[in-house]
């Protein structure tokens, strides 16, 4: 089939498709006014029943807290699957340099740089602590707070370069804060089941609404989801900067370009 | 703030243009860091202030890095073959 005739099927193939989509977008509701059944009675029922007001996290963490447990379990498995890819090509060894491409220059940090990360990097961090806190109360949560302290890690790495940031930044307390996480979100949901509760049910004291400690169990859980992202996005960037570092005698990598030179 | 919906749909069909369009991984990914960005800003006028969290930390910084992290080992590993 040449382009002519390729040309000549497209033509009715987007009459079709034209049509439908006029069809489509005619049917549907206005710019800005959602029909949701579903949004309008949790934004109608969290206040008064959980006294918690970002309804998101009231979905995440307490009527779909399952949902979210199963999600987390499918974080955990990505990154611990990552891992396990990257070391064993690589090994768990450590080397003191990173690495950089033959024949380009090296460049000191200017002093502005190193001041600016550290800056930044524990403005960053505290401010996705206090997302993750603020769960409950306002836009953000365990999820959003997690990535953005974890976000910090990398400028660690920019400031501070490779080794430092890796005396800093051990893989495998990331991977403890992690699974801390991961375990204390599972207990949140098996917990009640021993006291003849449902799984995942909101059984602490409440709180008061617009409070720091409001929606009870969400509180926790909330928390569990934020260490857990920090950990797991921790992991998962040390763990790839790993790759830009220098090889060292005798590693995989090293052998063939022994050969090559 | 209709308008400014519409401003920032088009800036993000703009930017998402200009990830498709280069055609050097490395400026791709700083295409697509900077579409992530344009993206963060439309949920925040669409009021989703904790959507445009995760898609800054996530799309911003932690995706790039990774695609960057990947390309330097590529062309390092390339050097030493």
């Amino acid at each position: 089939m040449n382009r002519y005739w390729r040309l000549v099927l497209l033509a009715p193939a987007l009459v079709v498709l034209a049509i439908a989509a006029a069809q489509v977008i005619l049917a549907m509701p206005a710019f800005g006014h959602p029909l949701s059944q579903y949004g309008t009675t949790v934004n109608a029922l969290a206040p008064v029943l959980r006294n918690v007001s970002n309804m998101v996290a009231a979905v995440n963490f307490d009527v779909r807290a399952i949902d979210t447990l199963g999600e987390e379990s499918m974080l955990i498995c990505a990154v611990t699957a990552t891992v396990i890819l990257l070391r064993g090509r690589r090994g768990e060894d450590m080397t003191e340099c990173a690495g950089k491409l033959h024949g380009r220059e090296w460049l000191e940090r200017s002093d502005a740089t190193v001041l600016m990360c550290r800056l930044m990097a524990t403005t960053l961090f505290l401010y996705g602590a206090y997302v993750i806190l603020h769960g409950t109360i306002t836009p953000g949560g365990g999820f959003q707070g997690g990535a953005i302290a974890a976000s910090s890690f990398v400028l660690i790495y920019l400031g501070e370069g490779y080794s430092v940031s890796r005396d800093l930044l051990h893989s495998e307390v990331l991977a403890a804060v992690e699974g801390l996480g991961g375990l204390v979100f599972a207990l949140a949901a098996m917990v009640p089941l021993a006291f003849g509760y449902a799984a995942a049910q909101n059984v602490l004291p409440l709180g008061n609404w617009k409070d720091l400690y409001s929606g009870g169990t969400m509180v926790v859980v909330n928390a569990a989801v934020g260490v857990a992202v920090i950990g797991s996005f921790g992991v998962l960037l040390v763990e790839f900067l790993e790759e830009t570092r220098a090889p060292r005698p005798g590693d995989e990598d090293d052998e063939t370009r022994e050969e090559g030179a | 703030m209709n308008w400014l919906v519409g401003i920032m749909l088009l800036t993000s069909a703009l930017s998402g243009l200009l990830v498709v369009t280069s055609r050097v991984p490395r400026r791709q990914v700083y295409a697509m860091a900077a579409n992530s960005v344009v993206l963060a800003l439309l949920f925040f006028v669409l009021q989703a202030p904790d959507v445009a969290y995760s898609e800054i930390a996530v799309g911003t910084v932690i995706v790039p890095l990774l695609f960057l992290i990947t390309l330097a080992a590529i062309a390092m590993n390339k050097v030493r073959r």
